[in-house]
């Protein structure tokens, strides 16, 4: 296989908050800038090396062109550019996530992908007041209390996510 | 990928595909039924086909939870019954109760998919009890008496058979009862022969086992039909010498010898439980009724002798398929085409090695196998996802009714060539379009019928759909013979709607003032809606026609008709492509839109009113730089580049497009864009070029319009910075 994929076990198929009431709910995690994000892992399908985009003229610029994944063509989206963060040169660590946006898979480049956290309720602070027009992208905050899946519930280091909402995120 | 592939879901699935056709079954029954009552003549099977229709809708639509489609359902089964038992007669009235039955239904299967109970149908109930309440026929005297049909006979007919004798003798029709004798393995398909053999000639009732039971075998049956043909054309269209064919008479003629059929008077003599005069029937007459039809449609009787009962449904030879599926395969065999490029390109690898020269010729020939079969595979698939026009031009003989209907008009449908194929997905996307055409000539082009004679033209407009085949073209004609389009007038509008100035307006052609009609903002209504409340514009068709890759043209004589022609190409699917590069980006242009591919002599071009023109064979060519307009041209170019033109033409509109390189020609699976590209102009889409590479396939016609209808390019960003 020309690039490797990685495909989170136990991913329903429901993106976004809203709908569910569980107790603990599993975020994917990556870094952009020096921020950490997540979106829920329910939204995410694919993990991909980024294969060479193809341009699409006259796109909005937050939109990098487009890539074929196994036949289908799918759009993939700057999350740099769509979160108006600094830019930066991609390098062995980008990856290209395949999120379900509701009414299609497209494509988020990223940085680099971290780790799956699962976060109780309590560890999620949902958003109250971010400021601006991108407000709607945000689901809120995650501080998981552990640095790892579970482990290391002594370790007082504070982890902080900035929860991103797919639906909203993705729709144009 | 998305999509649940719920279990529920394809239940629902199967559920709408099957309520779907119903329901464009019962609304070509009832525009049949609808031409029949204007022409006094009206067809009872086919009021009991529709009744049937609706029962069965009735029933799944209860089995999967639509209660609401099932309660409406049930309100028009109840109608139909009185209908089809002459309770309440067949009148335009009711025949609008019933198409707006059939558009409810329509409504409730589209928004029962989302939310239920939006649909408000209380106005609509409220109509279905007023032309069914109140319309009692009274009872006259009852002409049955008059006859001589046994009274245990008649116990057992249901009161819709009753009702059909009734109408029959009350209409004068001769009576006449069949004795045949079929055997018992091919009862279904005898009885189907004899109703084909005498169908529109006579109407079988019913039909009994006889008392004389029959032989091994066979059974005797006793056919009771109605027909307005003497005896002897009836036994001549039935054609069966072994069956026994006489007339029912009235009681006074009883004592009259009834001229037989061929047969000893013998046998006749003990026949028969019909004929009361030969012998008194001791027993009741046993009717334990030919097999009812599995799942069949039950009546209020509970037990259905009707003939219609046992006639088996035409076993249609098809199968329905989800077009996902349908993409599917296409997508594998767009691989496959991929696959043998490769083959085709290793193989002539090998035959660069002398050592391997024999099995590269073998490898080469086998390939040849493959790539046949792969093309005859293509062409299946392809085939499988064409559907006839006429799909949609059903859907809209039904519109074409209710508009005229509306804005008080008579209009004449005429359709042809609607067997003509076109791709699945663009029939789809077809019905709007055309219906908002429609719509607009009946409301504006046709003219009220006073108006009309006084024009010394017929009362009733016709209204053409005409259908046909170009080459990779389809072509659809929509036609009027209405009050057609003054140029005049439209190039008035588009100056009072600050459209163009009005000596821009006074330089338009004939031609291109027509087509005036489908710039944004022209339309001279202010707030135009369709069925589902949305506003649309001539512009939005032309919009959703240049995304199949289509385009509209019009032409219009004053008092004479207007006529729109819609191009269309044949399919979406597998096309033919021309590679070119725009600097290092590679596209694909398909075929159907190229007319030819020159090299670009720097020093022929020329500018006129500020855009650049070729002069080709006498005809000014306007020129289209792609890099320029998809913002690539600040990438390098080589020193001294070459250039070539790309000769578009869609209808009979022209424009060369200035790429950098020609890269041959190749078979390529157009796949569609995200729907977050839409709003991306100039695309009909993406193809993968093998090796990972994605190439984007130009909307030709779109770009033509684009860059013909707009003053200036819409420029990439590049071009600002």
């Amino acid at each position: 296989m020309r690039h490797k994929t990685v495909i989170p076990a136990a991913a329903p198929s429901e993106p976004g908050l809203a709908r569910r009431e569980e107790p603990v709910r599993e975020f994917l995690a990556f870094s952009m800038a020096t921020e950490s994000y997540a979106l829920p892992l329910g939204a995410i399908r694919e993990i991909l090396k980024p294969p060479p985009i193809t341009e699409v003229p006259r796109a909005p610029r937050d939109v990098l062109g487009i890539i074929s994944v196994r036949g289908r063509i799918t759009t993939v989206v700057d999350l740099r550019r769509r979160l108006r963060l600094a830019e930066c040169t991609p390098d062995k660590h980008t990856r290209v996530l395949l999120v379900d946006s509701g009414s299609e898979i497209m494509g988020l480049l990223v940085d680099r992908v971290m780790q799956v956290y699962r976060l109780a309720e309590d560890e999620i602070e949902l958003a109250a007041v971010v400021a601006g027009d991108m407000s709607e992208y945000f689901l809120g905050i995650g501080r998981p209390r552990a640095g790892k899946l579970g482990r290391d519930r002594d370790e007082t280091r504070e982890e902080l996510l900035i929860l991103l909402n797919p639906v909203p995120l993705l729709r144009r | 990928m998305a999509g649940s592939g719920d279990h529920k879901d394809g239940v629902r699935e199967e559920f709408l595909a099957e309520a779907q056709e119903i329901i464009e079954s019962l609304s070509r029954d009832l525009l049949v039924l609808d031409q029949g009552q204007k022409e006094g003549r009206v067809d009872p099977d086919l009021i009991n086909e529709v009744f049937r229709g609706v029962h069965t809708l009735k029933g799944i639509a209860g089995m999967f939870g639509y209660h609401q489609l099932g309660a409406l359902a049930h309100a028009l089964e109840d109608l139909l019954d009185d209908l089809r038992l002459g309770r309440v007669d067949v009148s335009p009235e009711v025949l609008d109760v019933l198409f707006e039955g059939v558009e409810n239904f329509q409504r409730l299967l589209g928004e029962e998919t989302e939310t239920e109970g939006t649909v408000n149908l209380d106005a609509y109930a409220a109509s279905i009890e007023r032309v069914s309440g109140g319309q009692a026929r009274q009872e006259p005297e009852d002409p049955l008496a008059a006859y001589d049909l046994d009274p245990s006979v008649l116990s057992v007919l249901t009161e819709y058979e009753e009702h059909r004798l009734r109408t029959n003798v009350v209409q004068g029709v001769t009576l006449f009862r069949l004795r045949v004798r079929f055997s018992l393995t091919s009862i279904d398909s005898s009885l189907e022969d004899l109703k084909s053999r005498t169908k529109g000639i006579a109407e079988i009732i019913t039909y009994l086992p006889s008392m004389e039971g029959g032989e091994g075998d066979f059974i005797d049956l006793d056919v009771l039909m109605a027909s307005r043909v003497s005896l002897d054309e009836l036994r001549e269209a039935i054609a069966d010498d072994d069956a026994q064919l006489s007339e029912v008479r009235r009681k006074q003629d009883a004592k009259t010898p009834v001229p037989p059929a061929p047969e000893p008077k013998s046998e006749r003599r003990s026949a028969g439980s019909l004929l009361v005069e030969e012998e008194p029937l001791d027993e009741q007459v046993v009717v334990p009724g030919p097999p009812r039809k599995p799942g069949g449609t039950g009546t209020d009787q509970g037990r259905d002798m009707s003939a219609d009962q046992l006639s088996l449904r035409s076993v249609a030879n098809t199968v329905r398929v989800d077009i996902g599926k349908l993409d599917h395969l296409m997508n594998v065999v767009g691989e496959l085409a991929i696959v043998r490029s490769a083959v085709a390109r290793l193989t002539e690898k090998i035959r660069g090695r002398p050592e391997l020269r024999q099995l590269a010729i073998e490898l080469h020939r086998v390939n040849r196998g493959f790539e046949r079969h792969l093309e005859e595979l293509q062409d299946g698939i392809l085939d499988v996802r064409m559907v006839p026009l006429g799909q949609v031009f059903d859907k809209l003989a039904r519109i074409v009714r209710q508009v005229a209907r509306e804005h008080g008009k008579e209009v004449r449908l005429v359709v042809t060539g609607a067997e003509t194929e076109v791709d699945k997905l663009i029939v789809e996307e077809l019905s709007d379009p055309l219906m908002h055409i429609i719509r607009n000539a009946i409301d504006h082009g046709l003219e009220a019928p006073k108006v009309r004679e006084l024009a010394g033209k017929a009362p009733v407009g016709t209204l053409a759909l005409n259908a046909y085949q170009k080459r990779n073209h389809v072509l659809i004609e929509v036609e009027d013979d209405g009050a057609g389009m003054n140029e005049q007038v439209l190039r008035e509008v588009a100056v009072k709607k600050g459209l163009m100035t009005r000596e821009a307006s006074e330089e338009l052609s004939r031609e291109e003032a027509f087509n005036l009609i489908f710039m944004a903002g022209f339309s001279t209504r202010t707030s135009i809606t369709d069925l589902s409340g949305r506003g649309v514009g001539m512009d939005v068709v032309k919009t959703n026609i240049a995304r199949l890759g289509g385009v509209i043209d019009v032409q219009s004589e004053v008092g004479i008709g207007t006529k729109f022609t819609i191009t269309l190409p044949v399919t979406l699917a597998i096309i033919s492509a021309l590679l070119v590069r725009i600097r290092d980006r590679h596209f694909a242009v398909p075929i159907t839109s190229v007319q030819e591919a020159i090299m670009l002599d720097p020093s022929a071009v020329r500018t006129v009113e500020g855009r650049e023109v070729l002069t080709l064979r006498g005809a000014t060519l306007p020129l289209c730089r792609l890099d320029q307009l998809f913002g690539l041209h600040l990438l390098p170019i080589p020193p001294d580049p070459k250039q070539y033109i790309v000769v578009s033409s869609v209808g009979h509109r022209r424009m060369g497009f200035v790429v950098d390189g020609l890269h041959g020609q190749q078979d390529i699976v157009i796949k569609s864009l995200g729907s977050s590209l839409t709003d991306v102009r100039g695309f009909a889409g993406a193809t993968d070029l093998g090796d990972q590479r994605v190439a984007l396939v130009l909307d030709a016609p779109g770009l033509l319009e684009e860059m013909l209808s707009s003053g200036e390019f819409s420029v990439a960003p590049g071009l600002r910075s």
